[in-house]
This record gives structure tokens, C-alpha cells and sequence, in this order.
């Protein structure tokens, strides 16, 4: 194994492991801004450590492997925040506001909202 | 009687199953589809072009394609009066929040990217995975992002027509040249020149260029229409 090899599998173990963080937080995470939270940023340092290390592993053939995957690199991160900012502004346009007063060990904390306003709508339809 | 149908569509179905399963690979009758081979052999050998999905989606069966062109066009046409007459009788449009800033100034900075990816797919079409239809959808979702951005952001629809047309006409008139120099409609008259060299695969590349004008056309002005039906 040469050293770029080994700086390379490194780097893609580190994005892997983030990348598994994100998707565990977007499982876990109770509300919208914390499960943006959790996937952008796992997804922004996963991404481009995965991509930096694949780079660096091929670099062994040519140097130009590490110049294309800088130009991915930039692209993921001019775009990744934006469009997360876009989904968290768009929610907030929606009033799903961010869940302070959460009962413990609650998973889904807009599960409550949803069934209320879904019941409310039901009784709504019965009235008419 | 309704048991004895459901019985009787069991049985078909369970009869159809087991000619699937029973039926021979296709590993084992390899030697009758040698319509493969052809392909696989003259694409590299005498159409060079690294890419034999569009060798054959050009030139083996450019016909097809120019129908399925055809066919986007008329889908395009067909959901544009649709909509354009819903749009007349509803006549109340609901206003949309504009896209912050940041959404804004960022899609700005990706714009000219995608739509440099898009030409570099379908000018590459030949070399690399990718073509025509495919590089005329990336350059339409750049301009989806351009007009979710800004909302006041318009686009000629004389401009894509033009452009559309021309890309259409321009296709069949190869076609036309092919008959005219080789023998048959879309027949490849150019010189074919180096493997994997841009210039290369003779009328393949430049119908395929034609191809992604058109269908970035299309497909732009089908994003533009159905975004402003509803304002």
C-alpha cells in the first residue's frame, strides 16, 4: 500500500462515518431545523471528505484525478448550504417553528401537530 | 362465479409463471440474437464512436429517435394549449414569495456551470455516457433554478421556438443529406476520423448537439409554462 492509498482510505473512512452521523441524525432528530442540521452538515463533510479521499487515492495515476474532484468539492459546497437554507426558510414561511417544549424520547415532534390539524379538519368536514 | 374467476386468473397467472421461470436463460440461446454483435462490432470498428448507446440511438435507429423528438414536441405543444387555455379561464393568479437573497446570488454563481455540464454531455455524446436528451435536461433544470430564483425572470418563447424549430429542421435536412450522398435517410456520409477524438463519428456528434438544443428547448419552455400557470 502506498502512502496516497492510506491517506486516501483514511479520509473516505472519516466521510463514511459522517455520512452514517447524518443519516442517524435525520432518523433521531425530533424537528425539521435539527434534522437539516444534522443532514447538512454530515452530508456537506462527509461528502466532500469521500470525495477529497478518492481524489487523493487515484492521484497515484494522475494529478489531474485532485483537480476535478476540487471542482465537486466547490460545487457541494456552494450548493449544499443553499439549499438547505432554502428548505429552512421555506419552513419557517409554513410556521413550522422549531419545537422547544418537546416531551422526552419524542422521535417525530410534528406527529402531534399533524394528527391535531388532521382531526380538526375531520371535524370540520363533519360540521358541514 | 366469482370464486371460478378467481380461480381460472390464478391458474393463468400461475401458468404464465412457470413458462418464466421455466423458460430457458438467455445465456443459452446467445447465438440467436446476433443482431448484438453487429452493433457491438461496427460501432467500434467502423462508426468509431466510443459510446455504442449512441451509435445506436443515432445512427442504427436515427429514425426512431427523430420519432421520439417528434413525440416530445407534440407533448410540449399539447401541455402548452392545455394549460394556456386553463390559465385564460381561471384568470386569478396567487402571488408567490420571492426566493431570498442568498437563494438568489447562489444561483447566479451555479447557473453557467449547469448549463456548461449540460453542453459538455451532449457535445461529448459520443465519447463519454450522456447525449443529447440527457444534456438538454440538465440545462433545463438550470434554468428551473434560474426562475424559482427570480421570480420577474422571463424567457422568450419566440426565442425557444426558434430554436427548437431550427434544431428540428436541421436534423431532418441531415437526414436529407445522408439520402442524397449515401443511399438511405440518416446514412452516416461524413468521415468518421479517430477513435475517441472529439471530431469524430462523423453526422453522430452533430445531431446529437441537435438533439440537446431541442430538447432544452423544449423542456425549458414546458418548466416556463407550467410555472406561470399558476403565477
Amino acid at each position: 500500500m502506498s502512502l496516497y492509498e492510506i491517506i486516501g482510505g483514511i479520509l473516505i473512512i472519516i466521510g463514511a462515518a459522517f455520512l452514517f452521523l447524518g443519516g442517524l441524525g435525520i432518523l433521531r432528530m425530533p424537528d425539521v431545523y435539527n434534522r437539516l442540521q444534522a443532514g447538512t452538515k454530515a452530508t456537506t463533510m462527509g461528502a466532500m471528505s469521500l470525495i477529497l479521499g478518492v481524489g487523493v487515492v487515484k492521484m497515484e495515476d494522475s494529478w489531474t484525478w485532485i483537480v476535478k474532484m476540487s471542482i465537486i468539492i466547490i460545487f457541494i459546497a456552494i450548493s449544499n448550504p443553499i439549499s438547505s437554507h432554502a428548505l429552512a426558510r421555506a419552513m419557517y414561511r409554513r410556521k413550522r417553528y422549531p419545537f422547544i417544549k418537546s416531551s422526552d424520547k419524542n422521535m417525530d415532534a410534528y406527529r402531534e401537530i399533524i394528527e391535531k390539524e388532521e382531526k380538526d379538519e375531520k371535524t370540520v368536514m363533519n360540521d358541514q | 362465479m366469482k370464486k371460478t374467476i378467481v380461480i381460472f386468473i390464478l391458474a393463468a397467472f400461475g401458468y404464465f409463471l412457470a413458462i418464466t421461470f421455466l423458460a430457458p436463460e438467455f445465456e443459452s440461446n446467445r447465438n440467436r440474437n446476433g443482431v448484438k454483435n453487429v452493433y457491438l462490432d461496427k460501432t467500434v470498428s467502423e462508426l468509431k464512436t466510443a459510446n455504442t448507446v449512441t451509435a445506436i440511438v443515432v445512427n442504427f435507429r436515427g429514425f426512431d429517435t427523430l420519432g421520439e423528438v417528434t413525440v416530445l414536441f407534440l407533448a410540449a405543444t399539447a401541455l402548452g394549449s392545455i394549460l394556456f387555455k386553463k390559465r385564460h379561464h381561471i384568470g386569478e393568479r396567487t402571488v408567490m414569495l420571492p426566493a431570498s437573497s442568498i437563494v438568489g446570488s447562489g444561483a447566479k454563481l451555479i447557473f453557467p456551470a449547469i448549463i456548461l455540464l449540460g453542453a459538455y454531455v451532449f457535445i461529448h455524446g459520443h465519447l463519454t455516457p450522456g447525449g443529447g436528451f440527457q444534456g438538454g435536461t440538465i440545462i433545463a433544470t438550470g434554468f428551473l433554478l434560474m426562475l424559482i430564483s427570480y421570480r420577474d425572470f422571463s424567457i422568450s418563447h419566440n426565442i425557444l421556438s426558434v430554436i427548437e424549430s431550427l434544431a428540428g429542421i436541421l436534423f431532418v435536412v441531415f437526414g436529407l443529406l445522408g439520402f442524397m450522398n449515401g443511399g438511405t435517410f440518416l446514412q452516416n456520409f461524413m468521415g468518421t476520423g479517430v477513435l475517441n477524438d472529439l471530431f469524430s463519428g462523423g453526422v453522430i456528434p452533430i445531431i446529437y448537439i441537435l438533439v440537446g438544443f431541442k430538447v432544452a428547448a423544449e423542456l425549458t419552455g414546458l418548466i416556463y409554462t407550467i410555472l406561470h400557470e399558476k403565477g
